[in-house]
């Protein structure tokens, strides 16, 4: 129930929002070419002549038959321009978070665990580095060097999963700073703790103990984090789909925005709210699974 | 286990990542919007046009010097009083392998002109009648109008087949490309038409149309090869290439007038000392090399050198660059501590330039300047709907016709944002349309004259269009129209 009340109020305030927003899709189609009357019948053509409450009321109503309208920019129905930049999107989001995830977990183990030594401590250094460092800027360096230099990748655009792989890159860089950080904090507690001294004790070879005994108990904190970065990462890979020319939702709704699109504005929104909150829904499975003490209200 | 397969992906797709493969015949072109629509009757976007060009055709087709060559006529009669032009129709096929007829010319001709369906009606206003039979279409006018013959070119009457459907998504058109996909934001695809009447057939198979909003990644593109040309680079990229022998850049005009425009009805600037002063105390060197990096022609006139039948390039000394005499003027209006507003667009980083520029050049003669960004669509409304700002930055695209460029600066004109209104330009406007050759010709260097003299605005420059490709592409030209003609080019 609280679902459909959030996906009511967000399509509803992102109405608003471009109500209030000066422009008109109209004259933006037109430009500086328009005149009145050409601008009367384009506003006429596009149904822009009707009230705004009209309006979100007929889009609520198609949207709840599943039907997403027909983009004023585009002239193609919205659900066509949705289904080719969900996917973009999706891959990103999902690959870049596993990648900063994977990594994380070898570099923060191995630096804890070897604290001491001066490439355990070099990997903290890195780590902060990452935290730091503007992603635009990581993505023009990783284009300079794999696309114009080496040639090994494409500079941008997208023409197939080789074009996903310098954004996937660039994305999960500072998100596995941040995770790495985390398990290297989660675990420098725990490797004083008694029961790893006695499991070390107990001749277990040192990876179980660091992988099974050890890092397990950090791993929700960090789990959680993930989750946290996936759920930013699907409404918010805009700047990285920007600098490689991804033709991603995070594009779509940008265009969408700049041109007055109403009916692509809002289905974008509304699509990118309710899979925000199934992905909430389904990390809150995974830390149950990953702690037995977790328990559903 | 999810964690492990991630990696094993991760892995497969560095190894593959080397392999990727090219077409031999296929162009990458890197545009920086899509089309609105494929729709003739209902485009209205220069991004359309620019694609548009290889796959639709009308009577009449643009050539690079500005002149009008056959297109699907052959020739073309105009009556002594000029108001019936009559076509001979040339052999030729639709992409759908239908032969054009004079019925398909009537009825596109005739939607162009309906309110009801076309966006651009306006434009064929002054047709009367449209009649054709076997390989002859006559076009009646209520009254002589000399750009008559321009409007045919453009891609709103372009001609395609009678009773055809969904040409907003799927075109049917006579031209050397035919639509083979079109993936919003991602790509437009045409293949080589091989029924196309031209007598040389295209060099390449096919043209990829590629979106790329981002200048600075449509260079990268260049640079790494996933994209051949890059018709209209920013010049702010410029050095990027500048020193690859790889790629090759043509520079020629654009056709676009950058204007500083000023509302004309507001005061002080309705006081025209004030706009001269605004005029004389802008220094377009300055701007030129500011804002465009030296690529840039400076304007006088409302019309680009890219029209050289027209283009009236006396206009230099009307208001030449003289802080202290455009100090002078204001205190002659009685003007003192004056207090602007410059409205700028904020997506078009050269407008933005040149007014950053202009407003230390305006200070200098003890104006006050505040400077307001705005995004285009507040602009659009702000600015040109509403008529609301002292001053603004904005370029103007040209047409093939001086009517059609000049006419927005009469009195009652719509897009007359500038507030201008002189009786005189008015009623030279008027004349330029039934006058012919030199007459005509005089008739709008003495038009460009008042808008210099009455100071519309000022004009500021045009910017080059600098065509960037890899090195063994040949045949590019550039054309006063948005355009870019893939059938030319070859390597």
């Amino acid at each position: 129930m609280s679902f459909v009340a959030v996906v009511f109020l967000v399509s509803l305030m992102s109405f608003v929002a471009l109500q209030v927003l000066p422009g008109d899709p109209a004259q933006l189609i037109l430009g500086t070419e328009g005149s009145h009357e050409a601008l009367a019948a384009l506003r006429l053509q596009l149904g822009l002549d009707k009230p705004a409450p009209v309006r979100f009321g007929q889009w609520l109503v198609n949207f709840i038959q599943g039907d997403l309208g027909e983009s004023l920019r585009y002239n193609i129905p919205v659900k066509d321009l949705v289904v080719q930049a969900l996917p973009i999107t999706l891959n990103l989001a999902m690959w870049a978070v596993l990648l900063a995830l994977a990594t994380a977990v070898i570099t923060g183990v191995f630096s804890a665990a070897y604290s001491n030594r001066w490439w355990g401590k070099g990997m903290r250094v890195l780590s902060q580095l990452g935290m730091a460092v503007p992603q635009f800027w990581v993505g023009i360096l990783l284009i300079q060097l794999f696309a114009v230099k080496l040639r090994l990748l494409p500079a941008g655009g997208y023409s197939n999963w080789q074009s996903l792989i310098l954004p996937i890159v660039t994305l999960a860089l500072p998100r596995s700073a941040v995770l790495t950080n985390m398990v290297q904090v989660g675990l420098g507690g725990v490797l004083n703790s008694d029961y790893i001294r006695t499991a070390k004790a107990k001749g277990l070879p040192w990876a179980t103990v660091l992988f099974k005994h050890a890092f397990i108990n950090g791993a929700i904190g960090v789990a959680t984090t993930a989750g946290i970065q996936l759920v930013q990462l699907l409404a918010g890979t805009i700047v990285v789909e920007q600098v490689f020319g991804l033709p991603g939702l995070g594009q779509l709704l940008l265009a969408g925005v700049l041109q007055r699109d109403l009916p692509l504005v809002q289905s974008v929104i509304v699509l990118v709210a309710v899979a925000v909150l199934l992905t909430n829904l389904i990390m809150d499975f995974v830390l149950l699974a990953l702690d037995p003490r977790v328990r559903f209200e | 286990m999810k964690l492990r397969l991630g990696l094993a992906a991760l892995v497969l797709l560095l190894t593959l990542a080397g392999s990727s493969s090219a077409f031999s015949a296929a162009l990458n072109v890197a545009v920086s919007a899509d089309p609105d629509t494929f729709d003739p009757t209902k485009t209205v976007a220069a991004a359309t046009v620019e694609i548009a060009f290889n796959i639709y055709e009308g009577l009449v087709k643009a050539a690079p010097d500005g002149s009008l060559v056959g297109a699907l006529a052959t020739d073309w009669d105009v009556s002594p009083d000029q108001k019936t032009y009559t076509f001979t129709l040339r052999d030729a096929f639709f992409h759908n392998g239908a032969k054009v007829t004079a019925e398909d010319v009537v009825n596109a001709l005739n939607r162009a002109r309906d309110a009801e369906v076309s966006a651009r009606w306006n434009d064929f206003a002054l047709v009367e009648a449209v009649e054709g039979e076997g390989s002859t279409v006559v076009v009646r006018l209520s009254q002589p109008n000399a750009a008559f013959l321009y409007t045919l070119a453009e891609v709103n009457a372009a001609i395609y087949p009678k009773g055809a459907e969904g040409l907003a998504a799927k075109p049917i058109g006579t031209g050397p490309y035919k639509l083979a996909e079109w993936r919003p934001n991602q790509y437009v695809r045409l293949e080589r038409f091989n029924e196309y009447w031209g007598e040389k057939a295209p060099y390449y198979d096919e043209v990829v149309f590629r979106i790329i909003p981002d200048e600075y990644s449509a260079v990268l593109n260049l640079l790494s090869g996933n994209v051949d040309l890059i018709p209209r680079m920013e010049a702010s990229v410029y050095h990027q290439v500048a020193n690859d022998s790889r790629i090759k850049v043509v520079a020629g005009p654009m056709n676009l007038v950058q204007i500083l425009a000023i509302n004309n009805q507001r005061p002080p600037f309705n006081d025209v000392r004030v706009r001269k002063a605004l005029a004389m105390a802008v220094n377009r060197e300055e701007i030129m090399f500011g804002a465009a990096w030296g690529f840039a022609q400076p304007l006088y006139s409302g019309l680009s050198p890219a029209m050289p039948a027209f283009f009236n390039g006396k206009l230099q000394e009307v208001n030449p660059y003289d802080p202290a005499l455009a100090r002078e003027l204001l205190r002659e209006a009685g003007v003192s501590n004056l207090k602007l507003t410059l409205t700028l667009p904020s997506d078009y980083p050269l407008h933005v330039q040149t007014g950053e520029i202009a407003a230390q050049q305006w200070e200098a003669i003890g104006i006050d300047v505040d400077i307001q960004l705005v995004e285009w669509g507040t602009w659009l409304e702000k600015v040109y709907a509403q008529r609301d700002y002292d001053v603004s930055i904005v370029g103007l695209a040209g047409r093939l016709d001086p009517h059609a460029i000049l006419v927005r600066y009469t009195s009652g004109n719509s897009r007359n944002f500038f507030n201008f209104s002189s009786p005189e330009f008015d009623q030279l406007i008027e004349q330029g349309l039934v006058l012919q050759g030199s007459e005509r010709v005089a008739v709008y260097h003495l038009a460009q004259e008042i808008l210099a003299r009455e100071v519309a605005g000022v004009f500021v420059m045009d910017p080059e269009q600098l065509a960037a490709m890899r090195g063994e592409i040949q045949g590019w030209e550039h054309y006063p129209i948005y355009v870019v003609d893939a059938a030319r080019l070859y390597e």
